[in-house]
């Protein structure tokens, strides 16, 4: 009996929950298609396609003091080299987004947007500047990053130019420095209590037995007991890469958005 | 006494009918549950790795493959499709055949695209963990899969489709509105993004705005669905008692519909792309509080006087605690996404604590709760130990609060101290320190809770469990009463069979 009960409850909870439905079947895909159809068009489909095909920016008389068509200029191995950067997960760390002032803070950091530099007159200029659509050109996706556990690599090529002048460096090239980083990022200086910040990518590199003087392909300021380390494709790649991300370009001034952005004279 | 005996045999009739359709889905239910278990003890141990080397850079570091940098992404893609995806499909299948009142006829062919899938999960983390990741987050598995998951897809799901446009017309149930949405979305999510991403030849910023939606678009539009399924058809069920409020549960539905397409583009704020996309992304998510207020509401109201019932039922208990991280869902994303806080939160650890929440808080308890109710079914065995039911929920709960809070909270101080520029940035890398130690510790707990979880459900797909009428209770004693209906009837269904 009382399964009997049991099972009758069950069917009565049943018909409880069945409510008249008011929907046909067909409406109601409609609705589903049409309340996900517009989002689908207005925020991915029609910007897609605007962004593929953006008009080219130029560099105008009045306010740049020439008249050209922009042309974003970046060198070496973007491509093979973007895609190290992704399969070795290096986005999840590290971002390249220079943000408007609206948005974050980063234009405020010394180096992350830009530098400060002197011009002929010697007076200092600030020129860092939020990202444009055309700092990722050569790439097929932009490593926009996750978290920013690392700093930001926008502008990762201009500042080693800076860390070269530490008297305390190893590395005596920017391409050095940056194998000595992704090798073992606390050998990069001559100090002994350094913080390893970023993981040792060793897969990067072949360790292999010195023979004779050595490989000049090794990296230098290694020090072990007759081995040395060589990158690899990868890694050259990747170095490469990172090497063009830097923010000392001339952009026309309409896509400028530095604070102290100057008209030409 | 007519009419007594043809109600008894159109009793009898429904039972039968539904112990069919529980043995017509034994395996791919089994299946998918067991598979996607053991998907999830690999993404916990790769996310366990992956936290200690966020504190201890020097953990593995000499093993290439088990780089940081190639271990995160692997947690996080075996998780979402390892386990999220194949525990959704057990319990779409299951729940739309029951709905609809259908036996299973292709439970081969569901198998088959189940191994498929899980072939393509496999051959996705190994090629992360060596090198050909694509790199773009969420959608890391090396480009050649996911042609081969949305077939796979396409044959799992595509019965359950069937099955509810032949059952009876002109009535439906909540959680079949949150199913048909379900089907209906994952594959257009799921096929935009891939093509927007890795076949269109695109701007570089627009792939990576269209795959910050997809994200979003995952979670909202599959996770979520999903899991209100299960909840709209397991608290009824348990209880006894209807759905609280129609009109809310309609409110609820297509709150969700209309609100969650929009999500996800907030993570390109302040980038080179037209800014109201990432703002009505933002502007979307924290509207997710709506429907999150919506459904929290019906189903605790639903349950309510029934708290002996939640307590002693897992079903229930793992529901709940479903239900509550979705109302939390909301309320952190409404606090994280306002502009002045999205510029913390926008690259911290937040967005991992977010997008935790969702798919382990709320999708996979409510996920969990399916899986205590429908295993004794399928299997017509009890589940063995209310001990292990128990740790595996307080361990759960306790860790998943502990990752969530860490991640959320250690992600918002990061973020502060990102902004304050002036300061140097050591000081930002460094302060976040102590939240990923917590964090490490948390999936610990974690995994070890799911441990118990695994092995449960492979002794229970073994046939192992107890052959009892009673059903494993956290609390108080057993009922008298199976819930399966009596055991010989289905001998008897055996025997006709045979």
């Amino acid at each position: 009996m009382g399964n009997l009960l049991m099972v009758r409850r069950t069917i009565s909870i049943n018909f409880i929950l069945r409510k008249p439905d008011p929907m046909t079947f067909k409406a109601f895909i409609l609705a589903l298609a049409l309340s996900f159809g517009v989002p689908w068009l207005l925020i991915i489909v029609v910007p897609y396609g605007k962004m593929r095909n953006l008009e080219a920016v130029h560099f105008e008389m009045d306010s740049d003091g020439r008249d050209e068509v922009y042309v974003p200029r970046r060198s070496g191995r973007i491509t093979t080299g973007s895609a190290v950067y992704g399969a070795n997960g290096c986005y999840v760390c590290h971002t390249q987004l220079i943000r408007a002032s609206y948005a974050g803070s980063e234009l405020g950091r010394p180096d992350w947007a830009g530098f400060r530099i002197k011009d002929e007159n010697g007076v200092t200029i600030n020129t860092a500047r939020e990202t444009t659509p055309y700092d990722y050109v050569g790439e097929s996706f932009a490593h926009v990053g996750i978290m920013r556990v690392g700093p930001d690599l926008s502008n990762v090529a201009g500042r080693i130019q800076g860390y070269l002048d530490d008297p305390l460096t190893k590395a005596d090239s920017p391409e050095n420095w940056l194998y000595l980083h992704l090798y073992n990022s606390s050998f990069k200086t001559k100090t002994f209590n350094n913080v390893a910040g970023c993981p040792s990518q060793t897969h990067l590199f072949e360790e292999r037995v010195v023979r004779g003087q050595g490989s000049p392909e090794a990296v230098p300021g290694i020090n072990m007991d007759g081995v040395e380390v060589l990158p690899t494709g990868d890694a050259r790649a990747l170095v490469s890469y990172l090497l063009s991300l830097r923010k000392d370009d001339a952009v026309p001034y309409s896509i400028n958005y530095s604070r102290e952005k100057k008209k030409a004279e | 006494m007519g009419s007594d005996s043809d109600s008894q045999t159109k009793l009898h009739d429904d039972m039968e009918l539904r112990a069919r359709i529980d043995r017509s889905l034994r395996h791919p239910v089994m299946f998918f549950f067991a598979s996607g278990a053991a998907w999830l003890a690999v993404a916990l141990v790769l996310g366990f790795i992956s936290s200690y080397q966020s504190h201890d850079t020097r953990f593995l570091s000499g093993v290439g493959f088990l780089n940081y940098g190639r271990v995160y992404p692997a947690h996080v893609n075996v998780l979402i499709y390892g386990w999220g995806c194949q525990a959704a499909f057990g319990l779409i299948v299951w729940l739309m055949a029951r709905l609809s009142r259908k036996e299973c006829t292709c439970a081969g062919v569901i198998l088959t695209a189940g191994h498929i899938w899980n072939l393509g999960v496999l051959a996705g983390m190994l090629g992360i963990l060596s090198g050909y990741g694509s790199g773009k987050p969420w959608m890391e598995f090396p480009s050649a899969i996911w042609p081969l998951f949305l077939v796979s897809y396409f044959f799992i799901t595509v019965w359950s489709f069937i099955q509810f446009r032949c059952s009876e017309p002109g009535k439906t149930y909540v959680a079949q509105w949150y199913l048909l949405a379900a089907l209906f979305w994952f594959p257009w999510v799921y096929l935009t993004a891939h093509l927007f991403v890795f076949v269109f030849n695109g701007h570089p910023v627009m792939a990576a705005g269209v795959n910050a939606w997809f994200k979003y678009a995952l979670i909202f539009l599959f996770f979520t669905p999903v899991a209100l399924g299960t909840s709209y058809y397991l608290a009824p069920k348990v209880t006894g008692r209807p759905v609280y409020s129609y009109p809310l549960a309609l409110f609820g539905f297509w709150a969700l519909a209309i609100i969650g397409p929009w999500a996800g583009m907030q993570k390109l704020a302040g980038g080179p792309l037209p800014q109201f996309m990432p703002y009505v992304g933002a502007a979307a998510t924290v509207l997710i509080l709506i429907p999150a207020l919506a459904v929290g509401v019906n189903i605790l109201m639903t349950l309510r006087g029934h708290e002996a019932e939640v307590g002693s039922s897992p079903s229930l208990r793992f529901t709940v605690a479903g239900i509550a991280s979705f109302l939390v869902l909301g309320l952190v994303g409404m606090g994280l996404n306002t502009p002045s806080i999205l510029k913390m939160t926008q690259f911290s650890l937040t967005g991992y604590g977010f997008e935790i929440l969702a798919i382990y808080g709320f999708f996979s308890m409510c996920a969990f709760g399916g899986i205590y109710f429908i295993v004794p079914r399928v299997t017509r065995r009890e589940w063995l130990s209310r001990r292990f039911i128990g740790w595996h929920f307080w361990l759960t709960i306790y860790g998943i609060a502990t990752v969530v809070v860490c991640s959320i909270m250690g992600g918002l101080f990061h973020g502060a101290a990102q902004e304050a520029y002036n300061s140097a940035w050591q000081d930002a890398a460094k302060i976040s320190y102590a939240y990923t130690v917590g964090t490490t510790v948390a999936w610990g707990l974690i995994l070890f809770g799911s441990l118990f979880f695994l092995l449960h459900l492979l002794l229970m797909w073994a046939r192992l469990g107890r052959r009892s009428q009673h059903p494993t209770l956290l609390q108080g004693e057993h009922h008298g009463e199976s819930p399966h209906g009596p055991e010989d009837d289905l001998d008897k269904l055996h025997t006709a069979e045979a």
